[in-house]
């Protein structure tokens, strides 16, 4: 008699479950990932052994590069995604920022590169805003939104270096910048998709943009104010869409 | 008859079902639950500006993990400056009796080390306000060469080779993962807790002492010349003014560096009076030795004003040997002793201070 319950027991929960997974597929929403590639003189960046040169032919290396992107922002006609959550992109480690995207049609991506300023006053992060990932200011609270390091013979700071460390929440020297891409054709995202956008991040560009950084008048940038800001201007131009899969 | 048994399963799994959520809270509960603290404001003093209790609870076992790493000097390159080296409990939590603090290797930092106390109602922190929360506030400290000189992932390497520290995490947060934020909140639940409201200042306030004829007359000094800035009952304003001190051989512009405002060349953090008595040397360079001293110097300044020197000190102060006296006299009814001898903030064992 209890062997018959349980069975039952067994069978109608087995059944439920199946019942309820199967009523989760129908709105499952797709799995989707900025992938960011980094370049430099039209060629995919290689950190340490390889030289480049910016538009001033001031050549040089990069050693590291970090940065954020967060408040990841799709909309469409009927569709909408928002979102708080920050990424930190390295180019000696993660290189996408994936989340989950309802079906829909998107006709706009847009995103903030940089730290929201309200989180870079409240205390202690974890996860992507941990300090242990060496973006954090400790003598000046606030996140270094972008993190660039390496070598050139045109740098006039010790050992040639080149420490470009932009960041900046406060007033006048908030240094975060809306990202806006263009999406050539609308991406339609249906029921479990998968897909990627991939995202050049051309570091040409941030040599020459809006502003002029040559490394020869400033190869150390470290912390918030005119400098940083005139860095942070360029960001926009070095980011453009390759493709969509 | 089959409807029945549908019927008698469903309620029979539920029956289960409940008995096992049941017993599984009992079990979590029996192995995580912290003590909560209350945050007390004592009577008379204003609400904190921020509360950096909000998302960061105050409990007995937050509390006494943040202790234990306050305490522990192993937290650093040479394995023997902790937080309390420059932050002793005797000295009101600065440095007692050096200009500069010591960091690692004898080495020496560019600034006096300021007091622990009364944090919580602090908005900046450090003598030029470049740290915008408590909570991270020790990065600085802690990573700096000339203080305690250690990687962040160094820190977090000895805290996980110790059991002891599992175990305390585990009965703060619940888990015993060990990560910066969980021991940067913690250190925040120490230092934050770290009130002095017991000095014989605070008891004539509520009417439990009084003054002497001396310290009555200096209290009307202080209230005359000092308290704009040095405003009761915190006795700091928490502004960033030049009080007159010149560019020192450290070239330490103050606030500038944060800002990057001319206008705030030569500016720091007001301190607070209290327990001015345990806390020379004075300033943010620990040059002027003694509390007469600083009363000179404000008389000096305030009666020959220089260049960029803060407006509120324009107006001259005058005051006579006697005065200064009195002056002094109340100044050192802001002595707490029940703070600096309070065993709750004290190590639990024998610390070796290096300096």
């Amino acid at each position: 008699m209890y062997k018959d319950n349980f069975l039952i027991i067994w069978v109608v929960v087995v059944g439920l479950t199946v019942v309820m997974f199967e009523a989760d597929a129908q709105s499952k929403a797709a799995d989707f990932t900025l992938r960011f590639k980094n370049t430099a003189n039209g060629n995919s960046l290689v950190l340490l052994d390889s030289t480049y040169k910016n538009t001033f032919g001031e050549s040089y290396q990069v050693t590291k590069l970090k940065y954020y992107i967060s408040n990841i922002h799709l909309t469409g006609k009927q569709s909408n995604y928002k979102s708080k959550e920050v990424f930190l992109l390295n180019a000696a480690g993660s290189d996408s920022a994936t989340f989950q995207l309802k079906p829909g049609i998107y006709t706009e991506l847009r995103f903030m590169l940089g730290v929201d300023s309200i989180l870079n006053c409240s205390g202690a992060q974890d996860g992507a805003l941990d300090p242990l990932n060496g973006m954090f200011w400790t003598w000046n609270s606030g996140y270094v939104y972008f993190k660039m390091e390496g070598y050139s013979t045109s740098s006039t700071a010790d050992l040639q270096r080149i420490e470009h460390h932009i960041g900046g929440y406060r007033g006048i020297n908030k240094a975060d910048r809306q990202i806006e891409l263009t999406l050539k054709e609308p991406i339609v995202i249906k029921d479990g998709d998968t897909k990627a956008i991939f995202i050049q991040v051309d570091l040409d560009k941030y040599w020459q943009g809006k502003s002029d950084i040559k490394i020869a008048e400033n190869a150390l940038i470290m912390f918030p104010g005119e400098l940083a800001k005139k860095s942070a201007d360029n960001f926009s131009g070095m980011f453009s869409i390759i493709s969509i899969k | 008859m089959l409807k029945l048994k549908v019927i008698i399963s469903f309620l029979l799994f539920a029956a289960v079902s409940l008995f096992i959520i049941a017993a599984g809270k009992k079990d979590r509960d029996d192995i995580y639950k912290t003590t909560p603290l209350e945050f007390k404001i004592p009577k008379g003093w204003p609400k904190p500006t921020v509360d950096f209790f909000k998302k960061n609870k105050l409990t007995e076992e937050g509390f006494l993990l943040g202790k234990k790493i306050f305490y522990d000097s192993r937290l650093s390159k040479d394995g023997e400056v902790s937080c309390a080296g420059c932050h002793q409990p005797f000295g009101a939590f600065a440095t007692f009796d050096h200009d500069l603090s010591h960091g690692v290797s004898n080495s020496f930092t560019t600034r006096n080390a300021p007091a622990l106390m009364n944090l919580a109602w602090m908005i900046d922190f450090h003598w030029d306000g470049g740290v915008n929360h408590l909570e991270i506030q020790p990065l600085g400290p802690l990573t700096a060469p000339n203080e305690m000189g250690i990687t962040l992932d160094s820190a977090l390497m000895i805290l996980k080779a110790d059991s002891a520290y599992y175990r305390m995490f585990n009965n703060a947060f619940g888990n015993p993962a060990i990560t910066s934020q969980r021991m940067l909140k913690a250190l925040a639940q120490f230092t934050g807790s770290l009130i002095t409201s017991n000095s014989k200042y605070d008891r004539v306030m509520n009417g439990l002492d009084t003054f002497s004829n001396f310290e009555k007359k200096g209290y009307v000094h202080f209230k005359n010349n000092c308290a704009s800035c040095h405003k009761e009952p915190l006795f700091t304003d928490n502004s960033f003014r030049n009080n007159g001190m010149l560019l020192n051989r450290f070239k330490d512009i103050g606030r500038q560096r944060i800002t990057a405002l001319s206008s705030d060349s030569l500016k720091f953090k007001v301190p607070s009076l209290r327990n001015i008595q345990l806390t020379f040397p004075y300033m943010h360079d620990g040059s002027i030795f003694s509390v007469p001293q600083v009363i000179d110097h404000y008389i000096a300044k305030t009666n020959a004003p220089q260049i960029g020197l803060d407006s509120v000190l324009r107006k001259p102060i005058v005051l006579n040997k006697l005065q200064k006296n009195e002056l002094i006299y109340f100044l050192y009814t802001l002595t707490d002793t029940v703070f600096t001898k309070n065993k709750r903030f004290a190590p639990d064992g024998p610390v070796y201070f290096k300096h």
